[in-house]
This record gives structure tokens, C-alpha cells and sequence, in this order.
């Protein structure tokens, strides 16, 4: 990165533990995997929290390369504005299948027009990356902030579809409108998702910082998210099996608190081995 | 006074109460595990040289974090609640679930933010990491349980006081955000002064803002030994931790007092007559606005008194 | 449903948001240490937290009152409620628990009271606490957001057919990311209008009109695709 201004800090070469896809990379295969996993709302649902926890990682990365060089309010701003976006843009998501459902029947490709949602989100993202980023409007001076907004917008649409795909069962809006938005579910689906937007980076910032113990931890809170969606699946399901059942919601809950559990305890331990020192206690270094 | 009106303001005073020791405690917690406005000292010190015995607890502002726990409370509560479950057993059930999701959150927050320091030679204690989990856990649950109370009441207010038409329209978990949202944000706006302030530099002058050059240098020593955060919500439930709870308690009681005065003014209650729904709006608003410019008299008033009784800067 | 309604509620709603974050006094970080004016927290939390706070009522009155200024104005006032609040007990642990006088960093003379500022001022410090200018200019600045807020709900109750619930955090979303947008305009600190900063506010508006318009044309695509009726 060669763009003049802001504390540019040149990525660190991979030491220890990596993860192998680099910020273009993991938007591109985050993005088309979550996607495709998207167009089938008949997948269990652990099929589909894999793709969730990937459109939320590519969501930090996005977070992480935008709020690096100051955004003013702090880094948890940038990860609400992506979830502020993700419910109007599932919103217009699930009407669309809506649509496409009412004209042509219920057809296995009629999801697919979800992915108009996340296309509508990404121009509004777009616009309001160049409002905020251009000289003569508010001028953030924040280079790729456009792209960072619009990936931002597609990823919390993404996000936000999919798990109503996860709770719901299907995409069809009053189905969504029924199971996951009046009995509030959205609230905590819009919360727990901007945590695992900017949660890592916030939690982990400093001088020191490095992508792959960032990341490790948006797994880690995705995790927590599958465990509470699982808990829910599993509570309001109507079936015992299949898509969206009790069987379907306890292994979400197992996957959640696997995933969970594997990722907190590396991110600990990693944190323990790269700090300063870690002691059992001390005292603190005296100044003259 | 019919009893299903006297039921409706008694509920309303209950939820006042709870509001109180709901901030109280939001803010006493944002206290014990350092978090929001007045962690930037405690991120800043190890850069400016002052390795420190603080919790880090960095998880975003405050008004996320706990509409975080308040919500994740309040869908568990929902849930339990939607299986037939006693909101007796369902509320605090839910609210030990937002605190478990609560400390997961605090310690990758402190050792991730302690790692990222490595070049400003700050350990890890482990003391420190394992000793402040539990005070950050009791109190958050305080905070939590109460905020999951409030929602619960307000969501069932009209079934409680015998006429369910005066529910709230939103579900328990949505209430659960929106009062987890102000809770935080009043939380970081007025209590984080009396830490951030006061008892971070209680080494330097009383009386007067704290300069950019002490930023940094926070008070790293307690009256015995070396301060840890523990040390801090001791000071702070002297004062600051109490007003912030009366902030809160007391826009719950005017938000609520208002439109249940409106209501009862006008005639709406008990039969809830549509008829009626204007003009109880109408006071309800003219009764809020009353309040706004009381305070604003009361801050000329307390700005005046201030300035005449501590006079002008007299230091360095 | 009414789509030039929904238009109208939902870009009059981000405006108002963008221009109720203008007014608020926010020192962020600094504030909280005595540092600069304002409340000690976050421009977006603080008016998120408002505009919660007025949303509870005005969804309250919206299910006795089918009147948009009403309805509108009573979650403007839970706004103003919440500020007034907050802002005065700010200013008490300002004055009893720490001693400051609050002060103004950016004028010498408060506009409204004539109040001297400078000599009261501790050097180093962007001024402290909430000075009276500032608390006049936080509770215009609630009762605009506020206003926005429910507005917006509003509209999406009554003429998009939102279901409660799913009308509640709609707006919610649309007035945080304006929000957001107006706060990176002032970066992150304002004292109120007699900030310099103020003066950038034509910018946050076009920009917040655009996203809101973005945002009401969805909101309008929902309704027609998912046939939402009365």
C-alpha cells in the first residue's frame, strides 16, 4: 500500500500460525461460497452457519482495512453501519424471492434473487463509500474506503439473509416476517453480527496487531452467534427433522460451541505465547 | 382510582426502580473491566512508558456491548419463556446466559488488546485476567437481569395490569435492545466521568480538566500496593455509579409517567377509548416538554452557581 | 401504501438524524477526562441511545394515535427527555464529583447567556463539562433527532405496512447508518452549533439525503415486491 496519509501499517509476513487467503482472496471465495450457500435455504442449517462465518470474516477484513487509518468514532461505528445496511438489504432480499415465488411458483432457483438484495446493498454501500470518501462531500481521505463500504454492505446483506435462512427454514417473506423478524429474533441476529464485524479488530487493536489472530476471533464470535441461533432453531422448530427442526437446531448449537471453543482456546493461547510476557502476577515496572 | 390503573403506575415504579439499579450497575461494571471513553488512557499508558495493573476490557462502547448482553438475555428468556417456563426461572436464566456471552467477550478483549502492545513491554497478568472476571460478571449480571426484567414488564405491561391492550407492540427481545442501547449509552455518558476524571489521575490537581500532557499517565498506585480496576468500583459507587443509576431511573419514570399521565388525563384509561388517543398524546408531549425546560433552567442554575463559587482558573 | 409518503418519511427522517448529530456536544474519549466539551461518549451512541429512547414512546403512542406529528413529536420529546437528563447529570458529577466549572473551548463568550468562557478555562484542555450554550444546542439537537427517528417509524408503520417489530429496527438501521455518515462529516467531536465544525453541515446533509433517498427506494421495493397492504 503506497497511499499517502494515515498510519499505513505494512502487513506483517505470515509467522506461526497463517491463514492461507490474503484480503483479495478471502473476498472473493467468502463472498461466492456464502453466496451460492445462500441460494439453497434447504441445506442444514450447519451448511449454512459455515457460510455465515464466512461472510462475517470477510466482513471484519473489510472493517479491519477501512478503520485502520482512523475513522474518528472509533472502529465499532463502521461494523453497525454494515449491519444498519445488511436488514434493508434482506429485506428487499427476501421480497424479491417473494416476487419471483408469486410469478413463476416455487421453483429451487427462485432464492436466487435474494442475491438482488445483496446487489441493491452493494450500489447503496458504493454511494455512500464515494459521499464519504470524495474531496469535495465529507473527505475521510481513506483510500478503497468505496469498496471497503460497498463489500460492507454485501457482506452484512449476506449475513443477515443467511441467518434468516437458518431460523426461518426458507426465504419466502412471510415465512422470515413470522419466525425471525416480529418475535424480535432480528435484534439479536443485527447485534451479535456487528460484533463479529468489529469485535476482533477493536479487541485486538494496537501496534501489534495481526490479521490471522484478528480473524480467529470473528470465528470465534460467528461461533457464539450459531450456538444462539441453534438454541432458537431448535426451540421454535415445528418439525423434529429436517430443515430447520430440533435435530437440525441442537447440531448448529454442537457446531457453534465446537467452533466456539476450538477458536477461543487458540486465540488464548496465541495471545499468551506473542505478548510481551505473560506472568502469573508482578509488579508493575517503576518510572524514576 | 380504578385498580387496574393503580396496578399500571405501580408497574411503571417498579420498572423506575429497576432502571436504577440496572444503570447503577452498567456503570460500576464499565468501572471493574475498564471499557469505553476512559480506556483510551488505560490503552494509552503502555505507549507513554506506564506498564499498568488495568483490565483492557475493549468491547466496543458501552451502548453495543450491552444492548449485546441485554439482547442475547432476552432472546434465551424469550425463548424459555415461549416453552412455558416461569419468567421467575426464564429472566434469570437468560441473564446468566448475556453474562457468559459477556466474559467470553472480556477476555479476548483484554489479552487481545494486551498482546497488541507487545513493543510497549506489557504483560500479561494473569491475576489480573482470571481475578476480574468474576466482579465484571456479578455486576454485568445485575445490569443485565434488570434491563431482562424491564423488557419483560414492559412487553407483558398491559397483561400484568389487567388490560392486554396496552402491551407494547415490540417483542421482548427488540425492548431488550433498545434498553440495552440507552442503558449503555447513558452508562459511558455520565458515569465514565466520574472514573475517567476523578479517580484515573487522582494523583493530579483537583478541580480543574485533565491536561493533554498527563494523558497517559494514569494513577498506577492504590492507597496499598499497586491499583488494579477492583480498587476503582469501590470509588466510583460513592458517586458516580449512583447518579448514573438516577439518570436512567429517572427518564424511564418521565418517559413512562408521561404517557401514562396522558392516558389517564385525557380519559383514555381505563376503557381505552380511541376517541381519546389525541388528546393523551398530546399531553404526554406537552408534560415532556414541561420537564426539558425545567432542566434546562436547573443546568443555567447549576453552570451559574459553579462559576460563581469556584471562580475563575486559579492553577499554572 | 404511498410511496411518495415513504419517501418523504424516510429522507426527512436520515436528514434529521445527520442534523441532530450536529447539534449534540460530544467530546468523545477526551470528554470523559475532563479533556474537551461534552458528554463523554460517542456522537453515534449518544444519539443511537436518543433516538431508542424516543422510538419506545413514540411506538407506545402509535398504538393510540394514528397522528404523524403526534406520534412524531412524542418520541422527539423521549429524545429530548433522555438528553436533558443525561446532559444534567453530566454536568452534577462535572461540578460535585470533579470540581470543573463547565466551560466552552471554541468561543470566549457563551452566545446565549453572555457568559465569559476563557478565564474559566484550564490551559492544555479543549474546555469541560457541558456549557449552557452546549445544553441548549444538545436538547434542539435531540428534539430534531428524535423527531427524525420516529418520523421514520412512522412512515414505515403506517404507509409501508411494516409490522411492528420489523418497523422498529427498519428505521432503526436507516438512522444509524445516517447517523454514522453524519458523524465521520465532524469527526467524531462536536460542541454544538458554535462549533466551527458546524459549518460542515450542507456537506452531511446532501450525503445523508442521497442514502436516505437509497434507502426509501428500497423500502418502497419492499413493499411492492412483498405485497405489504393495510
Amino acid at each position: 500500500m503506497t497511499v499517502g496519509g494515515g498510519p499505513v501499517v505494512e502487513e506483517e509476513k505470515a509467522e506461526g500460525f497463517t491463514i492461507p487467503p490474503d484480503v483479495k482472496q478471502l473476498g472473493i471465495i467468502a463472498g461466492v461460497i456464502s453466496a451460492v450457500i445462500l441460494i439453497f435455504p434447504g441445506l442444514p442449517a450447519v451448511i449454512k452457519a459455515v457460510g455465515l462465518i464466512l461472510a462475517l470474516v470477510w466482513g471484519m477484513d473489510s472493517v479491519r482495512k477501512t478503520s485502520k487509518y482512523g475513522l474518528g468514532t472509533g472502529v465499532p461505528s463502521i461494523g453497525v453501519l454494515a449491519m444498519g445496511y445488511g436488514i434493508v438489504g434482506a429485506l428487499v432480499g427476501i421480497a424479491l424471492v417473494s416476487k419471483v415465488v408469486s410469478k413463476v411458483g416455487d421453483s429451487v432457483l427462485a432464492p436466487a434473487a435474494a442475491l438482488g438484495g445483496v446487489l441493491l446493498m452493494g450500489v447503496v454501500g458504493l454511494v455512500s463509500g464515494v459521499l464519504s470518501n470524495h474531496e469535495k462531500i465529507i473527505g475521510m481521505k481513506i483510500p478503497k474506503l468505496e469498496q471497503g463500504m460497498t463489500e460492507l454492505g454485501m457482506a452484512g446483506t449476506i449475513a443477515m439473509l443467511l441467518q434468516f435462512s437458518i431460523v426461518a427454514g426458507s426465504l419466502n417473506f412471510d415465512v422470515v416476517l413470522d419466525k425471525a423478524i416480529s418475535n424480535g429474533l432480528i435484534a439479536v441476529m443485527f447485534i451479535l453480527s456487528c460484533m463479529a464485524m468489529f469485535h476482533p479488530y477493536n479487541a485486538c487493536l494496537g501496534p501489534d496487531e495481526r490479521r490471522p489472530r484478528t480473524m480467529i476471533v470473528s470465528v470465534e464470535v460467528s461461533g457464539l452467534l450459531c450456538v444462539i441461533l441453534g438454541i432458537v432453531v431448535a426451540a421454535v422448530a415445528t418439525t423434529t427433522w429436517g430443515v430447520s427442526g430440533v435435530v437440525d437446531g441442537v447440531l448448529l448449537v454442537i457446531f457453534g460451541a465446537v467452533v466456539w471453543l476450538v477458536c477461543f482456546v487458540k486465540f488464548v493461547r496465541m495471545c499468551f505465547e506473542e505478548a510481551y510476557s505473560t506472568v502469573g502476577t508482578g509488579m508493575i515496572k517503576t518510572i524514576e | 382510582m380504578p385498580i387496574e390503573i393503580a396496578m399500571l403506575f405501580a408497574w411503571m415504579l417498579l420498572i423506575v426502580f429497576l432502571a436504577l439499579v440496572a444503570c447503577m450497575f452498567e456503570d460500576l461494571e464499565s468501572d471493574v473491566g475498564s471499557q469505553s471513553n476512559p480506556n483510551s488512557q488505560v490503552q494509552l499508558a503502555p505507549q507513554v512508558g506506564q506498564v499498568h495493573r488495568f483490565f483492557n476490557k475493549a468491547i466496543s462502547g458501552e451502548a453495543p456491548a450491552y444492548a449485546l448482553y441485554c439482547t442475547v438475555a432476552g432472546v434465551i428468556a424469550w425463548v424459555l419463556l415461549s416453552k412455558g417456563a416461569h419468567p421467575i426461572i426464564a429472566i434469570p436464566i437468560g441473564a446468566v446466559v448475556g453474562e457468559a456471552v459477556h466474559v467470553i467477550f472480556s477476555v479476548t478483549a483484554h489479552v487481545g488488546r494486551t498482546t497488541a502492545q507487545k513493543r510497549f513491554e506489557q504483560p500479561i497478568y494473569l491475576d489480573v485476567l482470571y481475578g476480574h472476571i468474576m466482579p465484571i460478571a456479578t455486576h454485568g449480571f445485575m445490569a443485565t437481569l434488570c434491563i431482562t426484567a424491564i423488557a419483560y414488564i414492559q412487553s407483558n405491561l398491559g397483561t400484568l395490569s389487567g388490560n392486554p391492550g396496552l402491551d407494547h407492540p415490540f417483542a421482548l427481545p427488540m425492548l431488550a435492545f433498545i434498553w440495552g442501547i440507552t442503558v449503555g449509552a447513558i452508562g459511558s455518558s455520565t458515569g465514565d466521568i466520574h472514573y475517567g476524571t476523578e479517580r484515573e489521575f487522582q494523583d493530579r490537581p483537583f478541580g480543574e480538566g485533565k491536561r493533554v500532557v498527563y494523558h497517559g499517565k494514569i494513577t498506577r498506585y492504590a492507597d496499598c500496593g499497586v491499583r488494579t480496576q477492583k480498587d476503582i468500583a469501590a470509588f466510583c459507587a460513592k458517586f458516580g455509579g449512583p447518579c448514573t443509576g438516577l439518570t436512567f431511573g429517572v427518564i424511564i419514570l418521565f418517559e413512562n409517567w408521561r404517557t401514562l399521565v396522558g392516558m389517564q388525563v385525557a380519559r383514555y384509561l381505563p376503557n381505552l377509548e380511541a376517541a381519546a388517543g389525541d388528546s393523551a398524546a398530546v399531553i404526554g408531549i406537552v408534560v415532556g416538554l414541561v420537564i426539558g425546560v425545567a432542566m434546562i433552567v436547573g443546568n443555567l442554575v447549576l453552570v451559574r452557581w459553579a462559576r460563581k463559587r469556584y471562580g475563575t482558573f486559579v492553577g499554572e | 401504501m404511498d410511496p411518495i409518503l415513504i419517501l418523504v418519511c424516510v429522507i426527512l427522517g436520515g436528514v434529521l438524524a445527520s442534523l441532530g448529530v450536529h447539534l449534540l456536544p460530544v467530546g468523545g474519549a477526551p470528554a470523559a477526562m475532563g479533556t474537551a466539551t461534552g458528554v463523554a461518549t460517542g456522537t453515534v451512541m449518544l444519539m443511537f441511545g436518543a433516538a431508542m429512547c424516543g422510538l419506545f414512546t413514540a411506538s407506545s403512542v402509535a398504538t393510540f394515535s394514528d397522528n404523524i406529528l403526534l406520534v412524531s413529536l412524542s418520541g422527539s420529546v423521549g429524545s429530548w427527555l433522555m438528553m436533558g437528563v443525561t446532559m444534567l447529570v453530566a454536568n452534577v458529577i462535572y461540578v460535585f464529583g470533579t470540581g470543573i466549572v463547565p466551560v466552552s473551548g471554541r468561543v470566549d463568550v457563551d452566545p446565549i447567556t453572555k457568559e465569559p468562557q476563557k478565564a474559566y478555562k484550564t490551559p492544555q484542555c479543549d474546555g469541560h463539562g457541558v456549557p449552557n450554550v452546549s445544553y441548549i444546542s444538545g436538547m434542539v439537537g435531540a428534539l430534531l433527532g428524535g423527531f427524525g427517528g420516529a418520523i421514520m417509524y412512522f412512515g414505515l408503520l403506517n404507509y409501508a405496512h411494516f409490522e411492528e417489530t420489523m418497523a422498529g429496527i427498519a428505521a432503526m438501521g436507516i438512522f444509524v447508518a445516517n447517523a454514522i455518515i453524519a458523524a465521520y462529516n465532524i469527526g467524531g467531536t462536536i460542541e454544538g452549533f458554535q462549533d466551527p465544525k458546524f459549518k460542515r453541515l450542507p456537506k452531511a446533509l446532501v450525503s445523508c439525503g442521497v442514502i436516505s433517498l437509497l434507502c426509501g427506494v428500497l423500502v418502497v421495493l419492499v413493499v411492492n415486491l412483498g405485497g405489504l397492504t393495510g
